[in-house]
């Protein structure tokens, strides 16, 4: 230690020896690296190998130009398994963030400062801090109606067209797509490329949302395997939930594992527990919509088609016998009629023929009365003249006119002598 | 016949033909031009029936499979 003695029994010290004096005095007053548990607010956080972070007071004030800040650092050699826990647990030190570090003072003398080298950091307090933010967001998304607000967008009955924010060749990204490819439905996927883990991951899911939102699309995905609580953390930013919230196109997220939800699930249109679960919601969705319109007007058609030709089929086969039967009938009937009908001429016909005979024979039996023959034979003759003429009166004959006188068996001629009148 | 009547019309006019004969209306004159307009109507709409049902059978199966999703 190099001092010297100013003749006045003062020491006076070189820069380097009252570090050392200092650190000697810290060091038996607290014991060499004893450990003390420092609670604070996250007022700066920088990281390079080392993580340093300025802690004060909570609820202090940067404009506060008196406020305590402690330098705290942690050396690259116990922050990296320190920082691979946090992100397992989804936390990242933030500006903001209430956290207790165990730690002892550190004095380091190259820059003249007093500082605290973190050896621990209460996780547990810091996972509680993450749920109490957690709520707060979820609360906050309530209040202004955001956590329904997505919820009440339409979504097309048949959402084929499908806008896909993922990272490709993830297990989530082949789990979500090998359900649409094998699903045999034209499922016309647009991707927009998305960190889906880390820093930079909210910035980009909500360019990708925005951006299909913008393009028009049936319906937005969010694909994102399982995970460590970091891995899934970007689901949780305040930012990513209000972006699906905003969106005019209905937002469905296949995020983690099943018994992962993230904001992102409150909030988006519909919550699926993986990415294999959304791709099937998807493809049922569709199918529904195939079995509803497609499928079952088909299967109907087909039956109906069926029954019209059966019915068609029968009633023509009906109506031939019904013609048939009736043309028959009729046939008959006429048949019938002209039967009668003969019948009833015949009988009519004898019936004049028989009357007709009846007057023949009753005139042939008074003709027969006046038969010349018969009074010829009685003794009466006809005297005709010579021109055939008969004779009636003396006056139809002259003196020596010649005469034939017919008698029943045969005639003789004679001439008239003389005419004597009727006494 | 009018080939250009539907099988509605065809089939109300073949009714009515038998509804003729049922009613006692046709006469021997008729008869036959009522038989022959019968058949006529008859022959053309089992020509109909025919191709319908060809083309059914050609269909049927196409409807049948997007019914039972092969």
């Amino acid at each position: 230690m190099e001092t010297d003695d100013r003749g006045d029994g003062e020491t006076v010290y070189e820069v380097g020896a009252f570090y050392e004096l200092l650190t000697e005095r810290l060091e038996s007053a607290y014991g060499r690296r004893h450990p003390h548990w420092v609670r604070g607010e996250i007022a700066k956080v920088y990281e390079k190998g080392h993580m340093y972070i300025d802690l004060v007071d909570a609820g202090s004030t940067a404009s506060d130009t008196r406020r305590p800040v402690l330098n705290a650092h942690c050396w690259g050699t116990p922050w990296a398994p320190m920082k691979k826990k946090l992100a397992a647990d989804g936390i990242a030190l933030r500006p903001g963030m209430i956290v207790s570090f165990l730690g002892y003072v550190d004095v380091y003398a190259p820059q003249g400062k007093i500082g605290f080298s973190i050896s621990q950091i209460d996780v547990e307090g810091l996972l509680g801090d993450v749920a109490r933010r957690r709520q707060e967001l979820i609360g906050r998304l309530q209040s202004e109606g955001l956590l329904e607000a997505n919820k009440t967008v339409t979504v097309s009955p048949v959402p084929l067209r499908v806008g896909l924010v993922a990272s490709p060749g993830t297990e989530g990204y082949n789990d979500f797509t090998g359900q649409l490819l094998h699903s045999n439905f034209g499922f016309d996927v647009l991707l927009v490329r998305s960190a889906v883990q880390g820093e930079g991951a909210p910035a980009q899911i909500i360019a990708a949302i925005e951006a299909l939102d913008e393009h028009g699309v049936d319906v937005i995905c969010l694909v994102r395997g399982g995970g460590s609580k970091g891995d899934l953390a970007c689901f949780d930013d305040e930012r990513v939930a209000r972006a699906i919230a905003r969106s005019s196109t209905a937002v469905m997220t296949g995020i983690g594992h099943t018994g992962d939800e993230s904001v992102a699930d409150l909030v988006a249109h519909t919550r699926a527990i993986t990415p294999t679960k959304l791709g099937e919601h998807l493809v049922g969705l569709v199918d529904t919509w195939y079995q509803r319109n497609v499928k079952g007007p088909a299967r109907r058609i087909v039956v109906a088609t069926q029954e019209i030709v059966d019915e068609s089929t029968e009633y023509v086969a009906e109506r031939r016998r019904t013609m048939i039967f009736a043309v028959r009938d009729r046939l008959r009937a006429e048949q019938r009629h002209l039967a009668s009908t003969r019948g009833s001429l015949v009988m009519h016909s004898r019936h004049v023929v028989n009357s007709a005979a009846q007057l023949l024979a009753s005139r042939r039996q008074l003709l027969s009365a006046y038969d010349p023959t018969r009074r010829l034979a009685q003794g009466w003759s006809v005297t005709t003249r010579s021109d055939g003429t008969v004779v009636r009166s003396i006056d139809d004959v002259d003196v020596g006119d010649g005469l034939r006188i017919r008698v029943s068996d045969g005639s003789v001629r004679t001439t008239v002598d003389e005419k004597n009148g009727a006494t | 016949m009018n080939e250009t009547a539907g099988w509605t019309e065809s089939a109300a006019e073949l009714d009515a033909i038998v509804a003729s004969f049922d009613e006692g209306e046709v006469t021997v004159d008729d008869l036959f031009a009522k038989l022959e307009r019968a058949t006529a109507i008859i022959e053309s709409l089992e020509a109909r029936l025919d191709a319908t049902r060809a083309k059914v059978d050609e269909l049927a199966p196409r409807l049948t499979r997007i019914a039972e999703g092969e």
